[in-house]
């Protein structure tokens, strides 16, 4: 299986992305690209090619969910994976969120020192 | 006519026994009715029957001698004052009748209004708490939701500097920092257990409710909580376990509780103690125990144990460590489960926290899945 480099990121909130930016480049090793709304990684997410999407649910303009179904319209990004990042973790909602065809969620608050590990078990989980 | 009358008559006294004996509001309405036919019938054949004989004695006072006129004309008066005084009989009779029934009518009707006054109360009063209920619950899902997006960046921060992602630290900051990255973790614990609490008991967690063999969870509560009880030099040990037995619940809301409660057990009990783990079947029900060698629970912290928030002593360190939701938790979950939470303790020699969980029936495997 291929392995995980290309993350692209999108969150609203500038805190939580400095400190995700932050988690996935030291911690994890990844070539990251930011997005502050979905509006942007909408623009920039074809021409970075990423190996998986991080995507916030709650952001204002496009939400998270929304922002999925827009991505999956560009054809280069039909199948990358995309993991929700949520501080709404209802199970009905965890459940709404895996139906519509994500790898997985993750619950804010996330600690971001195991935040790459998740994600690769995550990667290691697709398609099994 | 007079059948008629008479009919109205019994209708009447039947109708007014039967509001009388029953209360019934029908029975009113009808003796009230047939009251007032029969006044109507009655009045109106008098008035007719004194037509007739006025216009009978006329004839014969014409017919008959003068002689005998005076005769007939008293007869005829007396006639008349008898017939009168029957029928101002009659009509104060049903005067009365009516008046009395216009009393109890309105009786009636101020009664129900009241009635209707007080529930249309009560509703007010239960939409009134139901509104508070929502607004509590919505206000609490909406701090914990909202208190996630800051405490995310602020634990993320901390964590990574603490584990030194970020550079490393001289003792002294390293130390504050531990400090604000623990207490930043007792705040996600404590805006997960808010929202835990509220939504167990606004009912909006669904429970997956299934036959368990106790013995098997009871055994794995024991061993992933182990580690936790190293941490207070505190061994979990299985007392006796009735082998078989099957308990109607959701596994891993059980298994909340039982952390919840050996953890408690952990915390409280003094280093190189025992915690024992064990079960008793009680007819339909089976009595689930943890139990400690601590110092037991002060005689006024009895009562409020199980509300949120409550600790006995917020000085104590062991205390800081939780969110004095454990216990509201346990409880909302055990009585979702349809069983019971409580507690026997003696100061000075222990605490023993029971949950009573109904008995299921084992589950055949096949319908697993």
């Amino acid at each position: 299986m291929r392995q995980l480099r290309r993350v692209l990121l999108v969150e609203d909130d500038p805190d939580v992305r400095a400190v995700t930016d932050f988690a996935l480049r030291s911690v994890g090793g990844f070539c990251v690209e930011v997005c502050a709304s979905a509006q942007e990684a909408l623009e920039r997410a074809e021409a970075f090619a990423p190996d998986l999407i991080l995507l916030d649910v709650m952001m204002a303009g496009i939400d998270g969910p929304a922002a999925l179904l827009a991505l999956r319209e560009i054809p280069a990004l039909v199948r990358t994976p995309v993991v929700f990042v949520t501080a709404k973790i209802q199970p009905q909602e965890t459940a709404r969120y895996k139906a519509m065809g994500s790898l997985g969620v993750i619950g804010k608050p996330f600690d971001p020192t195991t935040l790459t590990e998740t994600l690769h078990e995550m990667w290691q989980q697709q398609g099994s | 006519m007079k059948a008629q009358l008479r009919d109205l008559a019994l209708e009447y006294s039947a109708a007014l026994s039967e509001y009388i004996a029953k209360g019934s509001e029908a029975a009113l309405l009808q003796a009230y009715q047939a009251g007032r036919t029969a006044l109507a019938e009655g009045v109106g054949m008098l008035d007719l029957a004194t037509i007739h004989q006025e216009s009978l004695v006329a004839a014969l006072l014409e017919r008959l001698a003068p002689e005998a006129s005076q005769v007939i004309v008293q007869r005829a008066s007396q006639f008349f004052a008898e017939s009168l005084v029957a029928f101002e009989m009659t009509h104060r009779g049903l005067k009365e009748a009516t008046a009395t029934l216009r009393d109890s009518n309105r009786e009636l009707q101020h009664q129900v209004r009241s009635v209707l006054e007080e529930q249309s109360a009560t509703r007010h009063q239960l939409e009134e708490q139901r509104r508070l209920e929502r607004l509590k619950d919505e206000f609490i899902s909406i701090v914990s939701h909202e208190l996630r997006t800051p405490l995310t960046s602020i634990h993320g921060s901390l964590g990574l500097v603490s584990s030194g992602r970020a550079g490393e630290l001289p003792p002294k900051v390293s130390h504050l920092v531990e400090i604000a990255y623990r207490n930043s973790q007792r705040l996600v614990r404590l805006a997960g257990d808010l929202l835990d609490l509220q939504r167990i008991e606004s009912g909006s967690l669904a429970f997956e409710l299934r036959s368990h063999e106790l013995a098997g969870l009871l055994q794995a509560a024991l061993e992933a909580n182990q580690p936790y009880g190293n941490r207070f030099e505190v061994a979990f040990v299985p007392g006796p376990i009735p082998p078989g037995v099957h308990v109607r619940a959701d596994a891993d809301r059980l298994m909340q509780v039982l952390t919840n409660l050996l953890s408690n057990a952990a915390k409280f009990s003094p280093p190189q103690a025992e915690v024992t783990l064990d079960a008793e079947r009680r007819g339909p029900e089976v009595r689930v125990r943890v139990s400690d060698h601590g110092p037991g629970i002060p005689e006024e912290f009895r009562q409020r144990i199980f509300q949120r928030f409550a600790q006995a002593d917020s000085s104590s360190t062991r205390q800081r460590e939780g969110t004095g939701l454990g216990l509201s938790i346990s409880k909302a979950i055990v009585e979702r489960m349809g069983g019971r939470i409580g507690f026997e303790t003696q100061e000075g020699v222990g605490t023993t926290f029971f949950v009573d969980l109904p008995v299921a029936e084992a589950e055949p495997r096949a319908e697993e899945g």
